[in-house]
């Protein structure tokens, strides 16, 4: 029987101004059945979702939230184009809208409301916060609007599922219908005209408007001069206190499940080479895949919350001074704090910075902010090099220099931001324009699903590059096999392994490029095998500085004092300060600019940052030395 | 006629011109901020930041960096 594969299936877009109530609703609808969508060369990626009713399949798209179909910014482009059909040839043009409406912006909605009705598709409007606007004391009559606009209407409260089924027996009645329902409007062309429009409806429909002032009151103390940015610090105290520290229990738990997996691995394979790809090729590359979630989740549930409750707004207009002097927007310290934490979690939400340009150039930045990766490599540095000397009886040489450490790679970041803003990335729409939603409870609903798609697509993008990425580096460190004498150590036979594979044959190659900033083959090819994460760069060194006098187990960071000058551990520091020494950062910078031209960009630009900075310190140092 | 950013706080004002046309005075129409529209100066952020404005239920944040390209008239009360 061929009818089971033959359900009636249709596209319906959801429309609407940012913070409508877009989202909940689609994820009321859908639940968990949605996905980010993704066409090729196409930056702007929302979420696709199903459901079925009356044995009929829609398939919803969340469509970015706009203003108008003026076409000005790309999400508006996205918009009319998928509306009009013309965005990808697998994608027909919908047959049916709804038109989510924030009741108590009721002029807004019916502002985007006068672009839609232009293109012949059956429109329904769907009113959300009916429930604040009767709380509030007003009367909403949407048979009068349902009567101006020839256009069914229905009243939704989203997070409580009312008005659900009424929306759905719209869809089913209006999708069949072939020829618009939705008589055009006339003399409605210029945005003044528009404008006027809208408020004569709204006029109409609305009485005894009384606005909600409770955001206000909120107001006088969030966006108050002095409490408003006590308070700020304060949250922001807390929220990277929680990327520290809530997600490291959970990172070691997933290390100490890798060495557990990796364990029990000896015992059921015994062949050498599938062995080694299995425990070291697999398993450590699913860890470093995995090793990633619990920031992602954390930075994830934190951003959602700030964005759904309209604080983030807020956030953005106290700080929005500080980081337009480096070209940036209020939005951008987000993704900037977070990379602090690590800068995969930290790109991933720079998809809260509405404009592309502005969201590109964040995450082009955000390698330079140090990430809790580079801090091994630093403190084991500094704790080998700067003598543990205090000024004042307070102030630790060794503290000021790994301070430093941090202001040059923030510093160095913003003054890229304000490079990149002022030649390539000036942005789609110059001056800054913010608009205040009015403060809601996040829903649990809501930020459960955004923690749920954001994390299947990073597993199933990123994941899936860093996966290949790192079984790539196992092949090159671990091939061609050496044989080590029988009864070397097994850290010399590492070692000896390192030096001889392919990474080895190149690091000693390649050498000569590194030779002017200080740099032996045995540095050269550490640093290229903590590619896989800055921190390996110890063990590396570990390994390959344990082989001179293994008879005695010296820490690390003696060895390091006898073996490498002073001016090669600063100019060390300096390369790890700027490089992009990390292959899961430049897969995600993939993922979220859908290109690899940017990864390359990015890695390129860091990488010459990092040589002419290590250059400079290491030939300043050996002056000062000698 | 003044600039907007030359507003005291607390001020009511109105609309007069936008004497350019850009995309951002297009947004900011697409708004509401038509001439003509009544608002008033509710705040400025710290550091000499963004201003927010607010007409009927609208709340806008404008950067001072649109300076020059809004012109208002105060209302007195």
């Amino acid at each position: 029987m061929r009818n089971e594969d033959v359900i009636p299936t249709f596209t319906v877009a959801l429309v609407g101004t940012p913070n409508s109530g877009k989202s909940t609703l689609f994820n009321t609808l859908t639940g968990l059945h949605q996905k980010i969508a993704n066409y090729p060369g196409v930056t702007i990626e929302p979420s696709i979702g199903s459901f079925y009713y009356n044995s009929i399949r829609f398939n919803l798209i969340d469509l970015p939230g706009t203003y108008s179909l003026a076409a000005k910014s790309i999400d508006e482009e996205y918009t009319t184009k998928f509306i009009k059909g013309e965005l990808s040839p697998q994608q027909p043009k919908p047959d049916c809208i709804v038109l989510v409406i924030d009741g108590t912006k009721l002029e807004k909605g019916l502002f985007l409301y006068t672009y839609l009705q232009e293109y012949n598709v059956p429109i329904i409007i769907a009113i959300t916060m009916i429930d604040s606007i009767k709380a509030a004391g007003s009367v909403f009559d949407d048979v009068t609007l349902e009567r101006l606009l020839s256009t069914p209407v229905v009243g939704v409260v989203g997070s409580k599922g009312l008005g659900i089924d009424t929306l759905k027996e719209q869809l089913v009645s209006n999708v069949g219908s072939t020829e618009s329902t939705n008589p055009k409007l006339s003399n409605v062309e210029n945005i003044e005209e528009r404008v006027a429009w809208s408020n004569n409806v709204m006029q109409q429909v609305i009485a005894n408007n009384h606005p909600n002032v409770t955001s206000e009151r909120i107001d006088k103390i969030v966006l108050h001069p002095k409490l408003g940015l006590i308070l700020f610090t304060f949250i922001l105290a807390i929220f990277f206190q929680s990327i520290f520290s809530w997600a490291e229990p959970v990172m070691n738990l997933i290390e100490e499940l890798v060495a557990l997996l990796q364990g029990s691995i000896d015992s059921i394979v015994q062949n050498g080479v599938l062995h080694d790809f299995i425990s070291n090729g697999i398993i450590s590359g699913v860890g470093s895949v995995v090793i990633f979630l619990p920031q992602i989740i954390i930075l994830t549930l934190l951003v959602s919350i700030l964005e759904d409750s309209g604080y983030l707004a807020r956030a953005a207009f106290l700080v929005d001074r500080i980081m337009g002097i480096f070209g940036l927007q209020g939005r951008s310290f987000i993704p900037l704090l977070g990379s602090f934490a690590c800068a995969i979690p930290g790109i991933m939400s720079a998809r809260i910075i509405p404009s592309y340009k502005d969201r590109l150039i964040t995450i082009l930045i955000a390698p330079l902010m140090t990430c809790s990766a580079r801090l091994p490599v630093y403190t084991l540095l500094i704790a080998a090099f700067i003598p543990d000397i205090s000024f004042y009886g307070f102030i630790s040489l060794q503290v000021v220099v790994l301070a430093m450490l941090y202001t040059i790679g923030l510093l160095s970041g913003l003054i890229i931001a304000l490079v990149l803003k002022k030649t390539k990335f000036r942005s789609d729409i110059t001056p800054f324009l913010l608009e205040f939603p009015p403060y809601r409870f996040p829903t649990l609903k809501n930020i459960s699903i955004s923690i749920w798609i954001r994390t299947k697509d990073f597993l199933t993008t990123a994941g899936t590059i860093i996966l290949s990425m790192s079984v790539m580096l196992w092949v090159l460190t671990e091939f061609p096999k050496t044989e080590a004498p029988i009864g070397t150590n097994p850290e010399t036979a590492q070692m000896v392994q390192l030096e001889n594979s392919f990474a080895g044959m190149i690091g000693k190659t390649i050498q000569p490029v590194f030779a002017p900033i200080g740099f032996d083959w045995k540095i050269t090819i550490s640093v290229l095998g903590s590619f896989a994460a800055r921190e390996t760069f110890i063990s590396f060194m570990g390994q390959i500085y344990s082989t001179k006098d293994d008879t005695e187990h010296q820490p690390l960071r003696q060895v390091l004092k006898t073996s490498i000058s002073l001016p090669t551990a600063l100019s060390i520091l300096i390369f790890y300060v700027f490089a992009l020494q990390c292959m899961s950062t430049i897969a995600i910078i993939k993922r979220e600019t859908q290109s690899w031209k940017w990864s390359a960009f990015a890695f390129a630009y860091t990488f010459v940052l990092a040589y002419v900075g290590s250059f400079c310190t290491y030939h300043l140092a050996i002056w000062f030395c000698s | 006629m003044i600039n907007i950013f030359n507003l005291t706080l607390g001020a009511t004002a109105k609309v007069v011109e936008f004497p350019t046309n850009s995309q951002f005075i297009e947004r900011l129409k697409e708004f509401g901020l038509i001439p003509g529209t009544v608002f008033t100066l509710v705040r400025r952020a710290p550091l000499g930041g963004p201003i927010e404005i607010k007409f009927g239920e609208s709340r806008l944040a404008l950067r001072s960096d649109t300076n020059d390209l809004i012109y208002v008239e105060p209302v007195l009360h």
